[in-house]
């Protein structure tokens, strides 16, 4: 669960590269990566699953 | 007018469905566990990134949340923490009522727990006793647990948080909307995540063993 620097963040487009990232897969299907980057993270930013259309956090 | 602003008058001890448009089986618990343990019972206070996980303001002024999200979220948390090995799942609770919840929970699921005061540095400084490299930390207030998140965000792991009406979601991947400060909300939260992470790495719909009530998560009072 590294944040990796060929990752973005769902929710920006951002890269993940750098403090306060991460990445996981979706809670709900376990089958897409999200990624959260530290400012979408710290705003609370939702994401939406690619794969399912689950809304997060 | 502002949707928070809808004036309900019920009763303070209702344990209706509290017209949460409801179905018989379609919750973890019948409905009835979850509104006894005030699990759907907020606060006076409501932050942004909340709202949207209230089902509606009560006559007193405290904010109801959706008894269906909560138990939809408890199910899609417990799937995602299945999918750690159980020791790389650190869960805290440096709230007084959760830390009984937090170390049972723990216990059940193979996980670690720090419960009582987390020691700065656990997650970020190697040269400490109490340093341990999990993969996914579960917050009981991202308020009160706010050392541990924010190591969680210093080295990169996904947080599950346990939120109340007036808490900030910032920094948290997974929110299960919840009351996480009363004593019997907390047991049965945990009591309930323990259950359906078991249940998810049997894979199986079937019940799981699971001998512990909720009354074994409870915090003595
Ligand atoms: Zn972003
Ligand atoms: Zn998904």
């Amino acid at each position: 669960m590294i944040a990796r620097a060929d990752l973005r963040c769902t929710s920006c487009g951002r890269g993940l590269a750098g403090r306060g990232a991460t990445a996981f897969l979706c809670p709900s299907c376990g089958v897409e990566t999200i990624g959260r980057d530290a400012r979408c993270r710290d705003q609370s930013v939702p994401y939406k699953c690619k794969n399912c259309g689950f809304v997060g956090p | 007018m502002p949707d928070d602003e809808i004036q309900v008058t019920e009763p303070l001890t209702s344990t209706t469905s509290e017209g949460q448009d409801i179905r018989p089986g379609e919750l973890l618990v019948p409905e009835d566990t979850y509104l006894t343990a005030g699990v759907h019972i907020g606060t006076q206070q409501k932050s942004a990134s909340m709202r949207h996980f209230v089902f509606k303001i009560r006559y007193d002024g405290l904010y109801v949340l959706d008894i269906k999200e909560t138990d939809r979220r408890i199910r899609l948390a417990a799937q995602f923490l299945a999918r750690f090995p159980p020791d790389k799942i650190l869960a805290v609770s440096q709230r007084q009522y959760g830390q009984k919840p937090v170390r049972i929970f723990a216990k059940t699921i193979g996980a670690v727990s720090f419960s009582e005061r987390f020691v700065p540095g656990s997650l970020t400084n190697p040269n400490l006793a109490e340093y341990i490299e999990p993969k996914v930390l579960m917050v009981t207030d991202p308020a009160t647990d706010m050392q541990g998140l924010s190591e969680a965000v210093s080295v990169g792991i996904p947080v599950v948080g346990l939120c109340d009406v007036n808490n900030e979601t910032r920094n948290v991947d997974l929110v299960i909307p919840c009351n996480n400060k009363g004593r019997v909300s907390l047991a049965t939260i945990y009591w309930l995540l323990g259950r359906e992470v078991l249940r998810a790495r049997s894979g199986s719909e079937a019940e799981p063993a699971y001998p512990l009530t909720i009354e074994d998560f409870q915090a003595a009072l």
